[in-house]
């Protein structure tokens, strides 16, 4: 133990290495401690090698004497511990670490959310105005979609989705069908199971499950697909060559899903329905024929306006929040992943507040 | 057992077939060796095969006295904990910040208190010229920034041996000193010995003890700078004096 007078000599033994950092951390950090020495002073007589781990516990001390206006020096040093300590930092007049700049408060990160929500929306609905500005351009034949984009991405969207969404739809009519004939049998309503799939399936259920399915599918495709071009700069190289993005990349995309979300929560509608006509027939001994009667005289055009609009609409919440959140991804890798679960959970959330606003509107229209 | 810390015997590297072969060379302890060549020559590809990712289609290669494709995947990976590599492409995790990808290595593979892992962080970036860019994503880093944050990460550990892929490429001169004087200092203070796959003249001319030229699919030259510079072969005589391959054939050339 050094002894305790203004200087203190703290004999440094052995090599100075990962192995032994602990114990020599927990040395210097006991001399530094010791307020009445005003000079600490390493002496490396029987010190051995030296690494970065050494460096840094010694650097640890160094800044801790410092803060406390005491100071530290080294004697017997060999030339490989020169080298070595060569590595510390310059020392300066406040010798302290000092951050570069504050980490934000509380009030500071409110703050920047609320700027970087605001910058998103703008950027949403600078997109979506150009969307619009495009599509008209398209329209009106001044400008064309690149060739082929379309039927390709019906084909990735659409085509490949009808065996999945076909299957769950009808395992969902399925489903409901049983569940709901019991119920309804307990009143003597069996036969009543008819109206409630058919209502159901078009005017709530298929449009959702074929929007849950697309968003899950095609909203983070496009999302992913999207990002990655962004971080591998290949829309920066588009812009470049004068390649409008919005026109290349998200008309196709957008039209696309304009097409295939109605004609997918179509086709889910009737499938769910067949799910349910079959199960009627098998549990309750209604004859399909009978089963597809009460539904023509239940279900109007009307109903199926307002499943295929929504649809429609949930179709735009996805191809728009996967185009917005791919384009706005950063610069590395994660920021894809985070883009693409970003416009799952996005999509999902604003198409059930959209689900409300229509049922909500349907319901004020009925009985207004 | 062999004194070099890494040795390439009789090795041919490429993907389906060989751009190198019949490679025989050693680095020892403390040296610093570059290897050169044109673009396409292959000497990447021996980095990958020094560095365990990409197997010799012939010969051994020895890193630290071990037979480095001999050993099972574990023995393997222990092997090269006591390498660092610096990427071309600095291969920085996009998300961690600069200071998390430094300390990756101590935080995974050592039981270090925190406190000596920060201050090793902390050190290795003002070594580096990173000073409070700890905190920073690596994607808002300039190309040299990345860079040297990559060397940060590769010599966190203190290996005995670091691979280096092109440094300072595409930097701009001063930053490439900086970095030239990074390995220089890594060697002095930490007894680093490296290896670097370069182009840049400069650099080579700054730092590398010895370099080891490829051409022709095999070494087409070794040596010192001065050796190499006064070569007689015509493509070394080229590259160190930046003479073009094929020069234009016009009017005015007589």
């Amino acid at each position: 133990m050094p002894p305790r007078s203004a200087s203190a000599v703290v004999p440094l033994r052995g090599d100075l290495v990962r192995a032994h950092a602990r114990k020599l951390h927990r040395t210097l950090r006991a001399v530094a401690r010791r307020r009445e020495a005003k000079k600490v002073i390493l002496d490396f007589t029987d010190a051995g090698r030296i690494d970065s781990s050494g460096i840094a516990i010694i650097s640890i001390l160094s800044r801790k004497l410092a803060h406390g206006g005491r100071t530290l020096e080294f004697t017997k040093l060999e030339k490989h511990h020169e080298a070595a300590l060569a590595l510390l930092p310059k020392p300066t007049t406040d010798a302290v670490h000092e951050p570069e700049e504050p980490a934000p408060g509380r009030l500071e990160r409110i703050g920047e959310k609320a700027i970087e929500a605001a910058t998103s929306t703008r950027s949403l609905f600078g997109l979506i105005a150009d969307t619009l500005r495009q599509t008209l351009g398209v329209i009106t034949r001044r400008s064309r979609l690149p060739a082929g984009a379309l039927t390709t991405q019906i084909a990735l969207m659409g085509v490949n989705a009808i065996f999945i969404v076909g299957l769950l739809s009808f395992l969902l009519g399925m489903t409901m069908a049983f569940q709901g004939s019991v119920q309804l049998q307990r009143f003597g309503a069996g036969p009543f199971v008819a109206d409630m799939i058919g209502v159901s399936m078009v005017r709530e259920v298929g449009p959702l499950m074929t929007a849950v399915i697309l968003t899950g599918r095609t909203g983070a495709a496009i999302a992913a697909e999207l990002g990655t071009m962004q971080v591998r700069s290949e829309i920066d190289a588009l812009s470049t060559m004068g390649i409008e993005p919005v026109r290349f990349l998200i008309l196709p995309r957008m039209f696309s899903i304009t097409i295939i979300g109605p004609a997918l929560s179509l086709l889910g509608m009737f499938i769910g329905i067949a799910g349910g006509m079959m199960v009627a027939a098998l549990t309750l001994d209604l004859p399909p024929t009978m089963f597809w009667s009460r539904i023509v005289e239940r279900l109007s055009i009307g109903d199926f306006a307002h499943g295929v609009g929504k649809s429609l609409v949930f179709a735009w919440i996805i191809g728009m929040a996967g185009s917005h959140l791919g384009m706005r991804a950063g610069g590395d890798a994660s920021s894809v992943g985070t883009a693409t679960t970003r416009t799952v959970v996005v999509s999902i959330f604003y198409i059930i507040v959209v689900d409300a606003i229509f049922a909500t509107v349907g319901l004020v229209l009925r009985t207004g | 057992m062999s004194d070099h810390v890494v040795e390439c015997c009789g090795v041919s590297v490429g993907y389906d077939k060989p751009v190198l072969e019949n490679v025989d060379l050693t680095v020892d302890a403390g040296e610093i060796v570059a290897l050169l060549g044109g673009s396409g020559c292959g000497k990447s590809s021996l980095l990958r095969c020094m560095i365990g990712l990409l197997p010799p289609l012939a010969g051994e290669v020895r890193v630290l006295g071990e037979s480095l494709y001999d050993l099972s995947p574990e023995k393997r990976s222990e092997l090269l904990r006591r390498t660092g590599t610096a990427f071309q492409q600095d291969a920085l995790f996009g998300s961690m910040t600069v200071g998390d990808n430094i300390g990756l290595p101590l935080r995974e593979l050592t039981r270090l208190p925190n406190a000596i892992i920060n201050e090793m962080v902390q050190l290795r970036l003002g070594l580096v010229g990173l000073e409070g860019l700890q905190a920073r994503p690596p994607a808002s880093l300039s190309g040299g920034q990345r860079k040297r944050a990559a060397l940060a990460r590769a010599s966190i550990l203190d290996p005995d041996v670091m691979f280096c892929d092109e440094p300072s490429a595409g930097l701009d001169p001063a930053i490439a000193a900086a970095i030239d004087a990074t390995l220089l200092q890594f060697r002095a203070a930490l007894g680093i010995t490296i290896v670097l796959v370069t182009h840049e003249l400069a650099s080579i001319e700054a730092i590398a003890d010895r370099a080891i030229m490829f051409g022709r699919g095999s070494v087409m030259a070794r040596g010192t700078i001065p050796e190499l510079k006064e070569s007689t072969d015509e493509e070394v005589h080229n590259f160190f004096h930046r003479v073009a391959e094929q020069k234009p054939q016009t009017a005015m050339t007589r």
